[in-house]
C-alpha cells in the first residue's frame, strides 16, 4: 500500500483543474490552456509514477479507500492492478496529447477545456474504480460531457439521402452535429441503463451490502443471475465499445466531434466499454461469460470484419477512421471472447494500441481538416509536398492500425489471433485476420489518395505542417506506438499478471461446463 | 570481436544510419552525405558478415542469442534475437553483398534525384538492411514473420519511391496488398503451429492432424512474396520503383525470403509429403509460364522481372523435390546475376531514358564496359556453360529427377530453352540492334555504379565455384558430373540462345510463333483475374455492407428515435389545454380507484 495517494492524484487532477478554470476569466487563452496542460502533465506522470512502481508480482495495488455511504457498503475505493495500470497510462497520454492537439480552438475554449477535463476525470476513474457504485458514477461522468462537446464544438456534414429509411433523414436532421450528439448520448445512455440493471441485479443477488468488487467476486452468484445479468452489461457496456449493430452513433460521433474529442473517445472511451465487459461482466460473472462467449465472439468477428468492409466503403476521413475504430474495437471483444491467457492479454493490449493509434490518427485528422477545411478523400491528393510529416505519421498510424510488426497493434493483434484459435472457435482467428488484410485495403488507399499523387490542386494553398505545439501529440503518440510496439512487456507483463488473476475463475467454470 | 557481437554489429550499423537519417532532417536533406553514410554502413555491414561467415566456416558451431518478447502466464513463448549458422551466414553474406554494392550503385544512380529524396531513399535501404538482416538471423518463425512483414514495408515505401507518380503509387499499394493477402496465410499457419506446438520453431513439425495444414499455409505466404503463380501479379509491376531498388529487393533478395523461409523451416515441410509434390508442380509451372511472359516483354525490367519470377519458379521445385541444396544453391548464383543484370539494365536505362530495349540499339558500341557486364550476367542467367547458373540450374534439375518429378522436370527443362532465348532477345536488341535516337548521346555509367557491377560480373561468373562450400552448409559432398539430364539442360540452353541469335540478331528467320499467344500473355490474363475477383467481388460487397449499414442498420436506429418523438406528440394531444378534459380525466380515476378498491377488497 501506498503512502501517497497517486491514484488520488491522477484522477483529481483535471477535476481540480476544471475547477480553477471556472474562475479564469474568459478570454485568456494562455492561462486557460497552461491549466489545463499543466493537469494533464499532473496525471501522465503520476500515472508513469504508479507504472514504474507497479509491483510485477501483481494483484491490486495504490489502494485507497474513503466510505461515501456506509449504510450501503458504497465507498470511494481506488486501486489498480495490471490492467488498471495499462489503461492508466494509455488514457493519461491520450490527454496529454489531446490537450495539445486543440490548441488552436478558438470558440468558448475555456469551457471547452473544463467539460474535457470533467471527461477525463470520470475516465480515470473507472480505470481504477473497485466499486461498482463508484465505477458506475465515473462511468456516466465519462459519458455525459460528450454531449455537449459534439452538439456545441461538433462539425456538421451533408448527408446523402438512401435507403428504406431516408425519410428519416429529413426528419431527424441526420448529419447535423446535433444529431450526432443526441444519438451518441442516447444510444450510450440506453446502455448505462441495461449496466445499471446488470449491477443493482449482482449486489442484490449478493445480499445488497456492498458494491465492492471483490465483494462480488467471491460471492458466489447464482447461475440464473449470472445468464441474464452478463448480457445486461455486455449490450450496456458494449454498446460504447462500438458492439454491432450498436456502433452506429460511433461513425456519426466521431465525425462529428472537434478534434481532441474524437481522440479522447475513440482513443479511450471505447475501452471503457471494452474494460468494462471484462472486469465487470465476466471477471464478476464467470458462469455467464462461460455460457455467453460464443455468442459474443460471432458478434465481435462481426464487427471486426463488417467494420473493415464498412471503413472500404468510406469516402470521408472521418468516418473511414471511426469504422476502422469499430473494428478494431471487435478485436477487442474477440480477445475477450477467447476466454484464453493470450487472447484477454491481446484485448487489453489491443485496448492500449488502439487507442494510441486511434488517438493519433483523429489527431492528424484533426491537422488535415483544419487546413484543408475538407474530408472527401477524392478531393485529395499530393499533401505530402506540402504537409510531409503528417504524412509519415499517417502512415505510421496505419502501418499499426494493418498489423505492422514493430508497432503496437501488431503485438495485440498476433495474441488475439493466438488466443482465438485456442478459445471456443478456432475459426475466429481466420476472420480476424480477413479484418487486417481488409484494413491494409482502406488504410493504404487512404494514404495514396490524401498524401501520394499528384501536387495538391489549386484550392488547396493553406496546407502545412504541423507548428509549434501541435507538434507534441503527434510525437508523443507516434513515439509511444513504436516504443511498445518494439518492447511490448514494459506494459504486457502486468497485464498478463492480472490476466492470470481474473481468468482463473473462468476458465474453471468453463472446464466445469464442458465437463458436467 | 565475439560472432554474437559481430552478428549484431551486422544489424546495428544500418540501425543505427536509419535512425540518424530518420531524425536528423539536416543530414537526410544534405542527399549526398546521407547516401554515402549509408553506403557506408552497407559495406561495413558486408565486412561484419563476410567476417562472421569466414568464422562460421572456420568450424565455428552455431549460436543462438534471444531476449525474451512476449509472455504468456509468466512464460516466455515469443523471442527475439539471431541464430548464426551456415545458412544464416551465408546468406547474410550474400544480402549484405548485394545490399553494399547497390547502394554504392545507387551514390551514382540517384545523383540527379532532388537531395532530400536521395535521402529519404537511403534511409530506406538501410531499414531495409536491418529487416533482412533480422529475417535471415532469425531464430524462430515469428521473427522471420515479423523481419519478412517489414521488407514488405520497405518494397511498398521504395516501389513507391516517386510517389507523386500515380503508377508508383498503384504499383506499391498493390504489392503491399497482394503480398499481406498472401502473409494471411502465413499468420494463420503460425497461429496454428503455436495452437499446435506452443512454440514458432523452425525445427519441431506440427503433431497430426495439422501436419500438413501447417506449412501448407505458410507456403501461401511464400508463394506471395516468392511470386509464384498466380500471387506475382506484384512483381512486374513493383518494376516503378528506382531500377536499384528493383536489383536488391525484388530480383535477389526480398523475393528469395519466401525460398529462405522453406529452407530454414524444412522439418515442417518435409513432414507434409504432398505440399512437397504441390511445390514441385507450382515451380516449375511458374517458371514456364513467367519465361513464356518474359519472351514478349519491351521494357527490359519487365523482361528481368518475369525472369525473376521463373527463376524463383526453379529454386521452389527443387525445393519440392527434397533439395535443399538445389534450392539454396540457385538462390545464391541468382542473387549474384540477378542483381548484375538489373544494375546493368539501370546503366542502360541512365543512358538513354527509357525503358524499352527498342530504345537502347546500338548501346554495345556507346556503354561497352556496361554491356559486357550484362552479358556476362545474360549469359549466367541462360546457364551457359561454366557460368554460375550453369551448375546451380543443373543441380535443380538433376534433384528433380533424382526425386522422379518427371513433369516438373519437363517443364523446366522448356523453361530454360526460353529463358536462354529470351534473355539472347535483350541483349540481341538492346545492345546490337539498329542505333536508336535516344541511344546516340548515351554515356558510360560512372566508376560508382561500373565498380559494384564488376564485383557482382566476377560472382556470376566465377559463383558457381560455392558450390562446394554450400553443400558443406549440410555436411553433403558436391561433386558437378554431366548427368544425361545435365547435357540435355546445357543443349536446350545453347538451342535457345542460338534461335534468339537467329531471330534477332541476324535476322535470318522472321517468323512470329503462335501470335495469338503473344496477344494473350500481353492482355495480362492473370491481372484480370483478380482484378476481376476485386471487382466484382470484394468491392460490391464493401459497398452493400457499407450500405447496409448507413441506411438499414443506422435506419433501424433513427427509426427508434422517431418512434419515440412521434409517441411523444401523440401523448402530447392528451394535453388539450381544456379544463374539462382534465376534470373528466379526475374524475375517470376517481372511478377506477374505486372500482380497484371494491374489488380487490372482494377479492
Amino acid at each position: 500500500m501506498s503512502a501517497f495517494p497517486w491514484l488520488s492524484l491522477v484522477v483529481f487532477a483535471p477535476l481540480v483543474a476544471a475547477l480553477v478554470l471556472l474562475f479564469v476569466p474568459a478570454g485568456s487563452r494562455s492561462t486557460t490552456r497552461v491549466v489545463a496542460i499543466a493537469s494533464t502533465l499532473v496525471s501522465l506522470l503520476g500515472s508513469l509514477r504508479v507504472a514504474l512502481g507497479f509491483d510485477p508480482a501483481g494483484g491490486v495495488q495504490f489502494r485507497e479507500r474513503y466510505p461515501l455511504i456506509e449504510s450501503l457498503g458504497i465507498a470511494l475505493d481506488l486501486g489498480v492492478d495490471g490492467w488498471g495500470v495499462s489503461l492508466l497510462l494509455l488514457t493519461s497520454i491520450i490527454i496529454f496529447a489531446g490537450a495539445f492537439a486543440t490548441w488552436t480552438l478558438q470558440e468558448r475554449d475555456k469551457e471547452f477545456y473544463i467539460l474535457l477535463l470533467a471527461l477525463v476525470c470520470g475516465v480515470f476513474g473507472v480505470f481504477v474504480s473497485l466499486d461498482l457504485f463508484v465505477f458506475f458514477l465515473f462511468y456516466e461522468i465519462a459519458v455525459l460531457p460528450m454531449y455537449l462537446l459534439i452538439g456545441i464544438w461538433g462539425s456538421t456534414k451533408k448527408v446523402a439521402e438512401a435507403g428504406p429509411f431516408r425519410f428519416l433523414f429529413r426528419l431527424l436532421d441526420v448529419g447535423g452535429k446535433e444529431y450526432a450528439a443526441m444519438k451518441l448520448t442516447l444510444m450510450l445512455l440506453l446502455g448505462s441503463a441495461f449496466i445499471l440493471l446488470g449491477i443493482l441485479g449482482m449486489v442484490d443477488a449478493a445480499g445488497g451490502g456492498s458494491f465492492s468488487m471483490e465483494a462480488l467476486a467471491s460471492a458466489d452468484l447464482p447461475r440464473g443471475l449470472q445468464l441474464w445479468a452478463f448480457p445486461a452489461l455486455w449490450l450496456g457496456f458494449g454498446t460504447l465499445a462500438g458492439v454491432f449493430p450498436f456502433h452506429t452513433w460511433s461513425p456519426d460521433g466521431h465525425a462529428s466531434a472537434p478534434t481532441a474529442v474524437s481522440m479522447l473517445h475513440a482513443g479511450v472511451l471505447m475501452k471503457l466499454g471494452a474494460f468494462g465487459v471484462m472486469r465487470v461482466g465476466m471477471v464478476l460473472l464467470p458462469e455467464g461469460a462461460a455460457a455467453w462467449a460464443g455468442v459474443v465472439g460471432v458478434v465481435a468477428v462481426v464487427n471486426v470484419v463488417y467494420g473493415a468492409l464498412s471503413a472500404m466503403r468510406q469516402s470521408d476521413l472521418k468516418y473511414i477512421i471511426a469504422y476502422s475504430s469499430v473494428s478494431h474495437m471487435g478485436v477487442v471483444m474477440l480477445g475477450a471472447a477467447t476466454l484464453t491467457v493470450d487472447g484477454w492479454n491481446g484485448a487489453v493490449f489491443q485496448m492500449f494500441a488502439h487507442g494510441l493509434m486511434t488517438g493519433l490518427f483523429f489527431a492528424l485528422v484533426g491537422l488535415v481538416y483544419e487546413r484543408a477545411h475538407d474530408r472527401e478523400i477524392g478531393n485529395m491528393g499530393g499533401f505530402a509536398k506540402a504537409m510531409p510529416a503528417v504524412a509519415v505519421f499517417f502512415t505510421i498510424a496505419g502501418l499499426s492500425s494493418l498489423g505492422m510488426p514493430g508497432l503496437a497493434g501488431f503485438v495485440a493483434e498476433l495474441l488475439v489471433f493466438l488466443g482465438a484459435w485456442g478459445g471456443p472457435m478456432p475459426w475466429w482467428a481466420l476472420a480476424g485476420i480477413l479484418g487486417a488484410w481488409i484494413t491494409a485495403v482502406y488504410v493504404l488507399r487512404a494514404v495514396r489518395a490524401i498524401f501520394w499523387g499528384q501536387g495538391p490542386p489549386e484550392r488547396y494553398t493553406h496546407l502545412h505542417d504541423p507548428r509549434g505545439p501541435e507538434w507534441v501529440a503527434l510525437v508523443v503518440l507516434a513515439g509511444c506506438l513504436i516504443l511498445f510496439g518494439v518492447a511490448p512487456r514494459l506494459i504486457l507483463d502486468d497485464i498478463d499478471v492480472a490476466t492470470g488473476e481474473h481468468l482463473a475463475p473462468v476458465t474453471a467454470v468453463a472446464a466445469e461446463q464442458v465437463t458436467p | 570481436m565475439t560472432t554474437l557481437s559481430l552478428s549484431l554489429a551486422v544489424l546495428g550499423m544500418p540501425l543505427a544510419c536509419f535512425v540518424l537519417l530518420a531524425l536528423a532532417w539536416p543530414l537526410r536533406h544534405a542527399g549526398r552525405v546521407a547516401g554515402w553514410l549509408s553506403a557506408g554502413t552497407a559495406v561495413a555491414s558486408f565486412a561484419a558478415s563476410a567476417a562472421l561467415l569466414a568464422r562460421v566456416l572456420g568450424g565455428q558451431g552455431p549460436l543462438t542469442w534471444t531476449v525474451p518478447w512476449l509472455v504468456h502466464g509468466g512464460r516466455t513463448i515469443a523471442e527475439l534475437g539471431v541464430h548464426v549458422d551456415g545458412i544464416s551466414a551465408s546468406m547474410l553474406a550474400v544480402v549484405t553483398l548485394v545490399a553494399a554494392s547497390v547502394q554504392v550503385y545507387s551514390l551514382g544512380y540517384m545523383a540527379s534525384e532532388p537531395k532530400p529524396d536521395q535521402g529519404r531513399y537511403f534511409a530506406w535501404h538501410s531499414l531495409f538492411i536491418v529487416a533482412m538482416g533480422g529475417l535471415v538471423l532469425a531464430p524462430d518463425l515469428l521473427q522471420l514473420f515479423l523481419a519478412w512483414e517489414l521488407v514488405g514495408l520497405c518494397s511498398y515505401l521504395l516501389i513507391g519511391f516517386y510517389w507523386t507518380k500515380p503508377s508508383a503509387g498503384r504499383a506499391a499499394v498493390k504489392a503491399f496488398w497482394v503480398t499481406k493477402f498472401a502473409d494471411m496465410g502465413l499468420l494463420l499457419g503460425l497461429v496454428v503451429l503455436y495452437g499446435a506446438t506452443g512454440a514458432f520453431s523452425f525445427e519441431q513439425a506440427a503433431p497430426d492432424p495439422v501436419t500438413t495444414l501447417v506449412p501448407a499455409l505458410l507456403f501461401v505466404g511464400v508463394m506471395g512474396k516468392s511470386a509464384q503463380v498466380p500471387l506475382h501479379i506484384w512483381l512486374p509491376d513493383a518494376m516503378e520503383g528506382p531500377t536499384p531498388v528493383s536489383a536488391l529487393l525484388h530480383a535477389a533478395t526480398m523475393v528469395a525470403a519466401g525460398v529462405f523461409l522453406v529452407v530454414r523451416a524444412y522439418p515442417l515441410f518435409e513432414a507434409a509429403p504432398a505440399l512437397l509434390t504441390f511445390m514441385a508442380w507450382l515451380g516449375a509451372i511458374t517458371a514456364l509460364v513467367a519465361a513464356v511472359t518474359a519472351v514478349v516483354q519491351d521494357d527490359i525490367k519487365k523482361v528481368l522481372a518475369y525472369s525473376t519470377c521463373s527463376q524463383l519458379g526453379y529454386m521452389v521445385a527443387a525445393l519440392g523435390s527434397g533439395s535443399l541444396l538445389g534450392g539454396y544453391f540457385h538462390l545464391t548464383t541468382h542473387a549474384f546475376f540477378k542483381a548484375l543484370l538489373f544494375l546493368g539494365a539501370g546503366a542502360a536505362i541512365h543512358a538513354v531514358h527509357s525503358n524499352s530495349i527498342h530504345d537502347m540499339g546500338g548501346l554495345w558500341t556507346k556503354t561497352r564496359a556496361s554491356a559486357v557486364l550484362f552479358i556476362a550476367g545474360a549469359l549466367a542467367l541462360a546457364g551457359f556453360p561454366l557460368f554460375a547458373g550453369f551448375f546451380s540450374k543443373d543441380l535443380a534439375l538433376e534433384e528433380l529427377a533424382h526425386a522422379g518429378h518427371w513433369g516438373p522436370l519437363g517443364l523446366l527443362l522448356a523453361a530454360a530453352g526460353l529463358t536462354a532465348f529470351y534473355m539472347t532477345r535483350v541483349v540481341a536488341i538492346a545492345f546490337f540492334g539498329p542505333p536508336s535516337e535516344k541511344a546516340a548521346h548515351a554515356h558510360e555509367a560512372p566508376a560508382t555504379m561500373l565498380l559494384p557491377m564488376a564485383v557482382l560480373g566476377l560472382l556470376a561468373v566465377g559463383g558457381g565455384l560455392s558450390g562446394g562450400t554450400l553443400a558443406g552448409l549440410w555436411g553433403q559432398p558436391y561433386h558437378f558430373a554431366l548427368t544425361p539430364v545435365g547435357i540435355a539442360a546445357t543443349l536446350v540452353g545453347l538451342g535457345g540462345i542460338g534461335l534468339g541469335v537467329l531471330r534477332y540478331g541476324t535476322r535470318s528467320w522472321t517468323g512470329d510463333l503462335l501470335p495469338g499467344l503473344r496477344a494473350f500473355i500481353l492482355s495480362g490474363p492473370v491481372d484480370r483475374f483478380w482484378l476481376g475477383a476485386w471487382r466484382q467481388g470484394l468491392l460490391p460487397v464493401a459497398r452493400a455492407v457499407g450500405w447496409f449499414d448507413r441506411y438499414v442498420i443506422d435506419g433501424l436506429i433513427n427509426l427508434v428515435g422517431v418512434a419515440f418523438l412521434d409517441a411523444g406528440r401523440r401523448v402530447r394531444a392528451l394535453q388539450t389545454g381544456r379544463a374539462q378534459d382534465y376534470v373528466l380525466a379526475v374524475l375517470l380515476g376517481v372511478v377506477a380507484f374505486v372500482a380497484w378498491g371494491v374489488v380487490g377488497g372482494a377479492g
